[in-house]
């Protein structure tokens, strides 16, 4: 049997040369911190090659991951790369400047909004054609509502919907008109709301309630988002093919009603790993690199000189949080809620995290969103002022708690592990909970899930997107808050029915110090900063104005340059 | 002949059928619910009823899999939770990606499986021997998905000598079809080369030597022909085997074949996909072992008496 | 995947390669366990390699026992300013993205492959043992039903088997564990059924029926101990199996969970990191194919040493 030793030397042979393929690592770590570059007067190529298969000229390149479940912009909630694109809506929220946003005219030209602020009238646009060459009428966008809600649907928006009168009996299936709903003629349409509702115009801009053709869609049924050639509507591009795992792409449709774009098309590939994105870029394959699909790669880039002129960041309107089920002991105490929210040492998770890219916050609205108050107190990073609390509330011990994980978010995992090791700081005991997304949701829509850490960003520009859907009376609980303080809940009830800008702003900004730091029923964590690598041969992009990687691409200056 | 083809084709179908039965049973029983999956966040509790009777889950199990049996029998294997497609389009779509990378490993495990075995018969316990023979240890020894980073790091990224990713020419089919087909090969190549040597042992050889005719003759001329002979069956059944082994591979070389959607599958809980999946490549595993049976009772009379 | 799917399909044709031929061969009276054990020793003395195997497995089995002595740090404890520190005399194989130190980790990991490597290794061998021993000693209707039970479990892929498994009792490493158990038991129950059919015809089984020796005591007492040279072959061959197939999973991330860690999750958690970092990611590898290598080579030497019993 001596003759094996062959083998143990031909296995010693390949690691080794796996380790001489790499060179020195030591050397070719990156420094640890490398201010950003400022902007070079002449931009300087970075010399990344562009490899551009043909037929792609003209194409800005993109990735997306996961594949999105469907194209269909009621069906998803967190799939809008397509949408944008294919779709317009009544009036669209365009970036002004970084994280600011302004509402336009777009399929309805003007509204009016009524004394006593329940009635909506939308005068809609007239030179409006679809893909298919249908002429977009009123029709088309009652049917838009009255699809959102139809069981059979199965839409998962329905809460954008759900304030015009007569939404909860389409529901329940009783009937399919929305009586809130009137055409007034072709290009006329008025909304009745149950009660005023501030934010309701923003809320017509979101991404989900693009405007279908009644027609087309019913014609695709089950198709409808799945199918390219079936998914119909009124944007700039036109949806052109799917090819499943693979990669998505629209192209530019000529009969639009406004501006065309400039470029072809926009292709997404669905990509699974973030080296392989990484890579691709590298090689040129690519236009726009996402990080937020890849943070792991996000400091090699943002460390390297060589990028210095390829980054494009934009704040992203949302904010990472983590959060405990208030019914569970000993989270119903005020202390230990606030030990917690001592217990976060939130620049350092930004560092671990986002590369550093990111702003600690304390409060519920971050930059960008109306209502943001710069100068909200800060919550200290402080471990022995926190134990100190726990010892007050009677558990100098600590205790042990449950932080439950959707095993399915990958990327959510070593921010779950360092949020653990934190709270261990301050003597805790935290297991950590996998389960799969299913279990998870369920979980959470019974209001039983222990501790999770998420994310929420900005739908459409209002304090209320933020606070309403974690501390509502029936949202906290589906959330698994458990919120318990009526006199709060009822009060972010009201304050939707504030039609005032600066009296809204100003109740917003009492309840965000209300809730947030004299209650602590949350931990802020951070808002990240949403990075970009721009290929050198598109130029004039601009992320979108809540920072998501699905925006809105076809605003001017946008283009190719070979 | 037709007795044998007949007995064969009759006991591969019990099988399949009760592998079936087993896949729903153990896909179907999980407590848990399918809407959710669907619906994730944004869905109002009183509808989640209406689905479940919709989608029939509130029937007993047995009538659950008699309807899908049914079903996937005439090619329907139901809608995917997830991404809300017919599972057998997704199948249709996928499975010519992971035949074409199974056919390339097999390919990649016989020209290097089959010379290995002769060499290292014929060269029984010289260097060249060991050398091949700790080679397809080490085959079977390697994790799948490291050697596949490894190979993705030095050489696609280190030394660009081929694509990190992808499926769009036969250029990128290398490094998968490498990784994959080298646990293969290390069987092919035991293979061959024990039957080789029990072949050489016979008197018939003795005789050919004898003669004087020269080795290669000898080997290739008389010996090969015998040896071969459950080697080629054993890779009409490698094709298969190596559809199951595409898994791992087609996920790390984001190959869009069976082997991702069945990942896939199970990272989002989508269970008619996964039954999908998995059904269909047990039962492309379970005829092709069929197939291979027949081949050789078909190459070696012995067995037919049998 | 691995080899576990080659070696289902040699079982269906079982090459004479494996080392498992048919019972038929096997000489009774020649099998008793203490020249098995010498044989062992004497193969581990001449056979440098395998002895090496050997000592490589027992020190990595030590190394799990005793993970705690052996490293100073926890291997949960994140430290951020250690974040992807490169290998250096405090963290010899450097730190990992939350600053952890990754040798610790690698030796916690080795407790979860070296636990998934024994333990539903045996039980399913335990399980295939006695469910072959009836199927093969009672014949009839019992045979049959395990029998083709065994041929549904085999026809399967075994990692797309333990992903079904795993996937109904929702993932973590106690269905791993489960899983394994479900798809392994049915190899062992086909090479002792097909034992202990030729055991039963052999003289001694026949005298011991005949004076009237309880059927247990017959199949436990002398038909099991003939079997024992066909087990422990077989074990060499499951137990790196069931490594490979419990790091595969964790690679899929259906396997161990965080923050709890095994060799597959580290390859999966440090692959973004590769190209900077090659390090994280290809020690946990090293340490899967050195373990599985050590067992492959030991599992030869084994089967070399048992041959005389394996084969007349």
């Amino acid at each position: 049997m001596k003759k094996k030793t062959l083998a143990l030397l031909l296995t010693v042979l390949f690691v080794l040369g796996a380790f001489a393929g790499c060179g020195s690592p030591a050397a070719s770590t990156p420094p640890a911190t490398t201010p950003t570059a400022p902007a070079a007067t002449e931009p300087a190529a970075s010399g990344i090659p562009a490899k551009v298969a043909p037929g792609y000229e003209n194409i800005m390149r993109m990735v997306t991951n996961p594949q999105p479940d469907t194209c269909d912009p009621q069906q998803t909630t967190e799939f809008f790369c397509v949408n944008f694109m294919i779709f317009n809506r009544l009036a669209e929220a365009v970036t002004t400047g970084p994280g600011k946003t302004e509402l336009i005219p777009s399929l309805a030209e003007k509204w009016e909004i009524s004394e006593d602020a329940l009635e909506y009238t939308f005068y809609l646009r007239k030179d409006v054609k679809f893909h298919n060459g249908n002429d977009f009428t009123a029709e088309d966008v009652k049917y838009t509502f009255e699809r959102m809600l139809w069981p059979e649907t199965g839409a998962k928006n329905q809460d954008f919907v759900d304030p015009i009168v007569g939404s909860d009996e389409v529901m329940a299936g009783t009937t399919k008109e929305l009586s809130g709903v009137t055409i007034v003629d072709d290009y006329t349409i008025k909304v009745k709301l149950k009660v005023p509702f501030g934010p309701f115009i923003a809320s017509m801009a979101a991404p989900a309630m693009g405007i279908l053709d009644k027609e087309a869609t019913e014609a695709a049924g089950k198709d409808f988002g799945l199918a390219a050639d079936k998914t119909i509507g009124t944007g700039p591009y036109y949806f052109d093919k799917w090819v499943l795992n693979d990669e998505l792409l629209v192209k530019r449709f000529d009969g639009y009603w406004d501006k065309q774009p400039e470029l072809e098309g926009i292709s997404w590939k669905i990509i699974s790993d973030a080296e392989t994105m990484r890579m691709m870029f590298e090689a040129g394959e690519l236009d726009v690199f996402d990080t937020e699909f890849a943070l792991s790669q996000l400091e090699y880039f943002t460390n390297s000189p060589k990028y210095a002129n390829n980054i494009i960041s934009g704040d992203r309107v949302g904010i990472l949080y983590l959060t405990f089920n208030q019914q569970i002991k000993p989270f119903d105490d005020v202390r230990v809620r606030k030990a917690l929210q001592m217990a976060m040492d939130r620049q350092g998770l930004v560092d671990a995290l986002n590369g550093g890219r990111g702003t600690p916050r304390y409060g519920i609205f971050p930059a960008g969103v109306m209502g943001y108050n710069p100068n909200l107190p800060e919550i200290p990073y402080d471990p022995e002022q926190a134990k100190a609390l726990l010892a007050e509330a009677g558990y100098p011990d600590g205790f042990e708690m449950t932080i439950a994980h959707d095993s399915s978010s990958t990327s959510a995992l070593p921010r779950v592990e360092l949020l653990a090791s934190l709270l261990e700081d301050i003597g805790l005991k935290v297991t950590i909970d996998s389960m799969d997304s299913a279990t998870w949701f369920a979980t959470r829509a019974e209001g039983k899930l222990p501790a999770y850490t998420s994310t929420w960003s900005a739908d459409y520009n209002d304090p209320d997107n933020f606070i309403y859907t974690f501390f509502a009376p029936g949202n906290t609980v589906k959330r698994s808050f458990n919120f318990n303080n009526p006199a709060l809940s009822q009060r972010i009830v009201d304050a939707r029915a504030i039609v005032d800008p600066v009296a809204r702003e100003k109740e917003y900004q009492a309840l965000e110090i209300a809730v947030i730091q004299e209650e602590a029923a949350w931990i802020p964590l951070y808002s990240v900063q949403h990075v970009f690598l721009v290929n050198d041969r598109l130029k004039g992009f601009k992320p979108s104005w809540n920072g998501w990687s699905d925006g809105w691409y076809y605003y001017d200056g946008l283009r190719i340059e070979n | 002949m037709a007795r044998y083809i007949i007995k064969r084709i009759l006991v591969a179908f019990p099988v399949l059928i009760a592998v079936s039965l087993i896949l729903f049973v153990l896909l179907n029983v999980v407590p848990g619910d399918p809407v959710t999956v669907m619906m994730r966040e944004h869905i109002k509790p009183e509808l989640i009823e209406v689905f479940r009777e919709r989608m029939g889950l509130n029937d007993p199990i047995l009538v659950q899999f008699g309807r899908y049996m049914v079903n996937a029998l005439r090619g329907d294997f139901g809608m995917s939770y997830k991404l809300q497609r017919d599972v057998s389009a997704m199948i249709r779509e996928a499975f010519p990606h992971t035949i074409k990378l199974a056919i390339y490993a097999a390919l990649v495990a016989w020209i290097i499986g089959i010379p290995a075995g002769i060499l290292s018969a014929v060269k029984q316990n010289t260097l060249v021997d060991r050398a091949f023979m700790s080679f397809s240890l080490m085959g079977v020894s390697l994790p799948v998905f490291w050697a596949g980073l490894l190979m993705q790091y030095l050489f696609a990224f280190k030394l660009g000598w081929l694509p990190v990713t992808g499926y769009y020419s036969p250029r990128y089919y290398i490094l998968p079809a490498i990784v994959l087909g080298w646990q293969s090969a290390g069987t092919i190549a035991r293979l061959t080369r024990s039957n080789l040597l029990e072949v050489m042992k016979n008197d018939y050889i003795r005789t050919a030597r004898a003669k004087g005719l020269g080795e290669t003759v000898v080997v290739v001329g008389h010996a090969l022909k015998n040896a071969m002979l459950p080697v080629v069956t054993m890779m009409a059944m490698q094709v298969a085997g190596l559809l199951g082994g595409a898994v791992m591979t087609e996920s790390i070389f984001g190959i869009p074949g069976l082997g991702r959607i069945t990942v896939d599958a199970m990272g989002t809980r989508d269970m008619p996909l996964l039954q999908g999946s998995v059904l269909f490549i047990t039962a492309i595993i379970i005829i092709g072992n069929m197939v291979a049976d027949l081949l050789y009772a078909f190459l070696d009379p012995r067995i037919r008496v049998e | 995947m691995q080899n576990s799917d080659i070696l289902i399909l040699n079982d269906q044709n079982l090459p004479p390669d494996l080392g498992l031929p048919p019972a038929e061969d096997i000489d009774a009276e020649l099998l008793d366990n203490e020249t098995m054990g010498d044989r062992i020793k004497t193969m581990l003395r001449k056979n440098k390699l395998a002895a090496a195997s050997f000592v490589v497995i027992v020190l990595m089995c030590l190394a799990a026992a005793f993970a705690p002595f052996l490293t100073p740090y926890e291997p949960n404890k994140t430290s951020l300013k250690d974040r992807l520190a490169p290998p250096s005399r405090e963290h010899i194989l450097g730190c990992d993205e939350l600053g952890r130190d990754h040798f610790t980790r690698l030796l916690y990991g080795t407790r979860v492959s070296v636990m998934i490597g024994l333990f539903p290794t045996s039980v399913a061998m335990i399980i295939g043992t006695v469910l072959g021993l009836f199927a093969g000693f009672y014949g009839g209707k019992i045979d049959f039903v395990i029998m083709r039970l065994a041929d549904v479990v085999l026809a399967f892929p075994s990692l797309l088997l333990a992903m079904v498994v795993s996937y109904t009792l929702k993932g973590g490493i106690i269905s791993i564990f489960l899983a394994l158990a479900a798809v392994k038991w049915a190899r062992t129950a086909r090479v002792i059924r097909a034992q202990t059919l030729s055991m039963k015809e052999k003289e001694f089984v026949e005298a011991a029926r005949s004076l009237g020796v309880k059927k247990s005591t017959i199949m436990f007492r002398h038909i099991l101990p003939n079997c024992l040279p066909n087990l422990i072959v077989l074990l060499t061959l499951n137990i790196p199996e069931s490594i490979l197939d419990e790091a595969s999973l964790s690679f899929l991330g259906i396997g161990a969970q965080p923050p709890s860690t095994s060799w597959g999750l580290m390859v999966f958690r440090c692959k973004p990191f590769l190209f900077e970092y090659p390090w994280l990611a290809i020690a946990p590898g090293v340490a899967i194919l050195v373990f599985v290598l050590a067992f492959n080579f030991l599992g030869d030497g084994v089967r070399d040493a048992l041959d005389p019993y394996l084969k007349d």
